[in-house]
């Protein structure tokens, strides 16, 4: 009886450290965000109130808040596609025969640089790139394809185009190291199999590859979604959310009103929101995964 | 007819490889350079390619200063201690998760999948309210428990499924020589699982040696800051000392960098294994 | 060659590694606070000294023991080395220690607000006028009043308090003018023969510099990330010209003629394409570079910033004039400030200390000298600054200074940054041609403001 005992409880047991840490210090806090989110200005207000759900109806009604959950969805969106897109096609290129061991070791550093920058050092560089001055708008003018000094982050037209391009930059590299990771994985006697059958270049992508990667694609599209949602540093630091709001994205948005207008109870409301947003997409991954098993 | 096939794809090829080369390594080129440049020249017009003042200043400027050592010291220390701390304690968790069924082990997993949802700033306040009750404001230890925080879920995933790939037998051997499951974890599974720790360290290495918000939030003196911050601290609120910024944003990024260089085999392998296949 | 010895992992029994596996997590939960002197040998004494006072326990002992901390962004600004010379100046005094936390503006506005939320700010602190009124009211900052009474300071010498309900929560240090500098090299380049005073011989001769140079003429710094430029950069032309943005203390955008005219102004500049590309996204430090790289004609800017124009680039020939103001005005004009303001944090051990630090540093002489190596103008009205050895530029920015009233209506407004914000969001619609006219983007503007006022 003790024997068997002591056996359920071992996974418990393995788990203690992690269970341990992440009550204290992630589902503590958490749960502190969802009660300031149900009373009325907490922090400030030294005896807050419980309202309900009176913040989600003013961050529902805020025009912002439309405007910035618009903007996320376009540049998460933008973000995601393309990093799969690139970086598909780069652990295609770094998987070719055509190329030698060396020259492919040599591109996967060099493909995987973007990588290796933080956030602020990225906003940084990217900043400095795409001043109206910068030497983005310098190349530019010298290959002709255009005379005027854009205003790469200070115009309503190009701002959101521009910081999901930096965040294109930033990202895919992941994508890439991880897709070229899958492609090794995948056994070559199912390409030669159907080579056999003679099916061309086209088909085995979508016949073989691409049925074998799915599994490390939607871990990529659900972990990148998520991480996406959250970029903050790379657009606070490059427009702010601005001009006006064509960059405010829900991260900055709920910065703003916490660190700003100081409404930590809406901002905490926001972060529910996109808690619960979240939520659900992991809650459907681990039932994909689950079914995979 | 096959063979010019073969050369049209190899054109292809070259060309894909120069586009990706020009947009992954171009900014950091311009990065480099700008390094290198007196601070009045960075917004030149037209641009300078390499100076005529060709400057290691800002570097020299760098080494010279014991408080900007200081931040890599603390970068290194905080970083490596995040990593041993995520390994030891996802590999014990994806263990649990690879081996056994039990109870809540749906529950407990899409938490661990849906926290790292959690975006790091609204959770700011609480946070530093809890860190200044247990009295490690201002301290490494802060940093290092947010960084192990911030990582292990992902870290969870990655190991679980490494885990799962590799098969039961193995620990079931060593059970069945009288061994504890404890005992077949860290004998057996632990060595054949290089890879996949590899993954995971450095993953976890680059989150904790690049992360900013909560390392500026953390703590209050330069002795317990790390590299970003460092960087940050030179944007004052009247000017930017670019060339100096760049110089440590190189400085800072080489780690990693060479962290890659070394692992990359592993690194891959780790993910194969790993990411792929849950 | 293993990265992670796990050659010696193998070795270990269950029993052992337990014991090694928890007591990492205690050492990572609890003593990381301890394991941070073993690799902090640089600063040992700085860090007991922090600890105890953090812990409160040097409390009881006498003075000698105290340590205040000081958080501020001053000393990134001022040459190396001369606020710790001042603040040793207090600890040979009174025996009190001073630790300085010198971090970039930015930083120490992230931090003072996290500070002020979780009750870890340092206890005296540097602040801005825009902070100042969100603070009191979150009961972070002390009520200086109080304070000096308890004291028995006599307040008359301060030139300014900034005052929330009546009570003083912030003095402000040194000031620092924004007058207009001017790039005399392009003025000349395009011919403009006399320097504008007016804001039409402003727009003839930036129309001028832009058409016959290609340069810019003006640069206004509009990012929403640090919306200062509304301060700084456009208030100043309505603060020059004798006007307010507010009446008895409360917005008052519409139906008033001087601001009304300044938008129209501003938009103007706009539509004819002299001012410098990016302003929606430019930061202050931006502009300053523009005008370094002699790409700008005009801007309005700190006086703190002469010094960094003159190291960057030494061949520059530029002059300092007033701010030109509305056609036919005549009256005396107001000069936009911005000051090192002073605070004591709610939460200190030894405020009654940090009160005397704070008037320590508002003394006459410590004042002059701090405003001397700041290139701002003392906030002591006592105190007499030695300029003998300062730039001519400064001297000469000094004698406008004279000749004007100091303002910044933003000083003490609730939620100042984000009235700064939120009025810099419309004028960029505005100037977008969103908003069809002036009228209606302070109209909007003024609604949003009178919820802040509430």
């Amino acid at each position: 009886m003790r024997v068997e005992k002591i056996r359920r409880s071992e996974p418990y047991f393995y788990l203690a450290p992690t269970i341990i840490l992440m009550v204290i210090l992630l589902i503590i806090p958490i749960i502190m965000v969802v009660r300031y989110s149900f009373y009325d200005n907490v922090i400030i207000n030294k005896h807050p109130q419980f309202i309900g759900f009176e913040n989600f109806a003013k961050v529902f009604h805020n025009k912002s808040f439309s405007a910035a959950a618009k903007n996320t969805l376009i540049f998460v969106g933008g973000s995601v596609i393309v990093h799969l897109f690139i970086g598909m096609t780069f652990a295609m290129l770094l998987n070719t025969k055509y190329l030698s061991a060396k020259t492919k070791a040599l591109f996967r550093v060099i493909f995987a640089l973007p990588w290796m920058f933080t956030a602020s050092v990225i906003a940084i560089l990217w900043k400095m790139l795409l001043d109206p001055h910068g030497v983005v708008n310098y190349l530019l003018e010298i290959f002709n394809l255009n005379s005027t000094q854009v205003e790469w982050l200070a115009s309503r037209d190009f701002a959101l185009l521009s910081v999901t391009i930096i965040n294109i930059w930033a990202g895919y590299p992941f994508y890439m190291v991880s897709i070229l990771a899958g492609l090794q994985g995948i056994p070559s006697d199912l390409y030669e199999s159907s080579a056999i059958d003679g099916a061309s270049a086209v088909q085995h992508f979508f016949r073989i590859t691409i049925p074998q990667l799915k599994p490390i694609l939607i871990s990529l599209l659900m972990l990148d979604f998520v991480w996406t949602l959250q970029q903050f540093a790379l657009i606070w630091m490059t427009t702010g959310g601005g001009p006006i709001h064509s960059t405010e994205m829900l991260s900055t948005f709920i910065y703003k009103l916490g660190f700003s207008k100081y409404q930590y109870s809406q901002a905490s409301a926001s972060a529910v929101i996109l808690l619960v947003i979240c939520s659900i997409v992991a809650f459907f991954y681990v039932r994909h995964q689950r079914g995979q098993e | 007819m096959v063979g010019g096939k073969s050369g049209y794809i190899k054109v292809l090829v070259v060309t894909l490889l120069m586009i990706g080369t020009l947009f992954s390594g171009f900014p950091i080129l311009w990065m480099v350079l700008n390094s290198f440049k007196p601070n009045s020249e960075i917004f030149a017009w037209p641009p300078t390619w390499i100076s005529k003042n060709f400057l290691v200043d800002a570097y020299v400027e760098i080494f010279k200063n014991p408080e900007k050592i200081r931040f890599f010291v603390n970068s290194y220390f905080i970083a490596f201690t995040a990593v041993i701390l995520t390994l030891a304690i996802s590999i014990l968790a994806s263990y649990s998760f690879s081996r056994f069924k039990f109870r809540g082990k749906n529950v407990i997993n899409t938490i661990i999948v849906s926290v790292q949802a959690v975006p790091p700033i609204t959770l700011l306040i609480p946070y530093l309210s809890l860190i200044v009750t247990m009295k490690l404001y201002n301290t490494y230890g802060a940093l290092i428990l947010t960084y192990l925080l911030f990582t292990l879920p992902y870290a969870i995933l990655m190991m679980t499924g490494y885990l799962n790939t590799l098969p039961k037998d193995l620990d079931e051997a060593v059970m069945m020589d009288g061994g504890s499951r404890f005992r077949a974890l860290w004998t057996v599974l632990v060595p054949v699982s290089v890879p996949g720790l590899v993954s995971v360290g450095m993953y976890t290495f680059m989150q904790s040696w690049n992360e900013y918000l909560f390392a500026l939030a953390l703590t209050k003196t330069n002795e317990y800051r790390t590299v970003p911050v460092g960087i940050s601290l030179l944007m004052g609120q009247h000017a930017y000392e670019w060339n100096q910024m760049m110089a440590m944003s190189v400085l800072g990024s080489l780690p990693v960098l060479l962290l890659f260089l070394f692992f990359q085999r592993y690194f891959i392998a780790g993910m194969t294994s790993g990411a792929v296949k849950h | 060659m293993n990265p992670f010895k796990l050659d010696h992992l193998k070795a270990l029994n269950k029993t052992a590694f337990s014991i090694l596996f928890i007591a990492s997590i205690m050492i990572a939960l609890v003593g990381c606070s301890g394991s941070s002197s073993d690799n902090g040998a640089t600063a040992t004494q700085n860090q007991t000294e922090t600890a105890a006072n953090d812990s409160n326990t040097g409390g009881k002992g006498s003075k000698k023991d105290i340590t205040l901390e000081f958080q501020q962004w001053w000393g990134v600004e001022l040459p190396d080395g001369v606020l710790q010379q001042i603040v040793d100046g207090f600890t040979a005094q009174t025996g009190v220690k001073i630790k300085l936390l010198s971090n970039p503006y930015a930083d120490t506005k992230t931090q003072i607000a996290a500070g002020a939320a979780a009750g870890t700010m340092a206890d005296v602190v540097g602040l801005d006028g825009s902070w100042v009124y969100d603070f009191a009211k979150h009961e972070s900052i002390a009520n200086l009043t109080d304070l000096m009474k308890a004291d028995g300071y006599d307040d008359s010498q301060l030139s300014d308090q900034i005052r929330v309900d009546g009570n003083t929560y912030m003095i402000p240090v040194v000031n620092f003018a924004y007058p207009m500098y001017v790039n005399l090299d392009i003025v000349k380049e395009a011919g403009v023969e006399s320097i504008p005073k007016t804001w039409s011989e402003f727009k003839e001769a930036t129309k001028k510099i832009s058409t016959s140079t290609g340069k810019a003429g003006w640069a206004i710094p509009l990012s929403t990330e640090s919306p200062s430029g509304i301060q700084n950069n456009f208030m100043s032309w309505l603060w020059a010209s004798g006007g307010s943005m507010l009446k008895d203390g409360k917005p008052a955008l519409t139906n008033n003629a001087d601001l009304g005219a300044t938008v129209a102004f501003v938009k103007g500049l706009f539509d004819s394409g002299v001012v410098a590309k990016g302003s929606n996204s430019m930061k202050e430090a931006d502009m300053v570079g523009e005008f370094t790289n002699g790409r700008v004609a005009f801007m309005t800017d700190s006086l703190a910033h002469l010094t960094l124009i003159k190291k960057e680039a030494p061949q520059l020939n530029f002059d300092i004039i007033p701010v030109p103001v509305k056609d036919g005005f005549a009256g005396k004009s107001g000069m936009d400030v911005a000051n090192w303001g002073i605070g004591i944090a709610e939460n200190s051990k030894y405020k009654a200390e940090a009160m005397k630090f704070v008037e320590y540093l508002m003394s006459p002489e410590v004042n002059a000298k701090l405003a001397v190596y700041a290139n701002a103008f003392p906030g002591n009205s006592k105190a007499e600054p030695d300029y003998s050895a300062a730039d001519p530029l400064f001297l000469k920015a000094y004698d406008i200074y004279k000749t004007c009233y100091a303002v910044n209506e933003f000083t003490g407004l609730p939620t100042s940054e984000e009235l700064m914000r939120s009025f810099d969001e419309q004028l960029q619609l505005y100037l977008g041609g969103d908003t069809s006219s002036a009228t209606d983007m302070l109209a909007e503007t003024q609604n949003i403001w009178q919820d802040a006022f509430k």
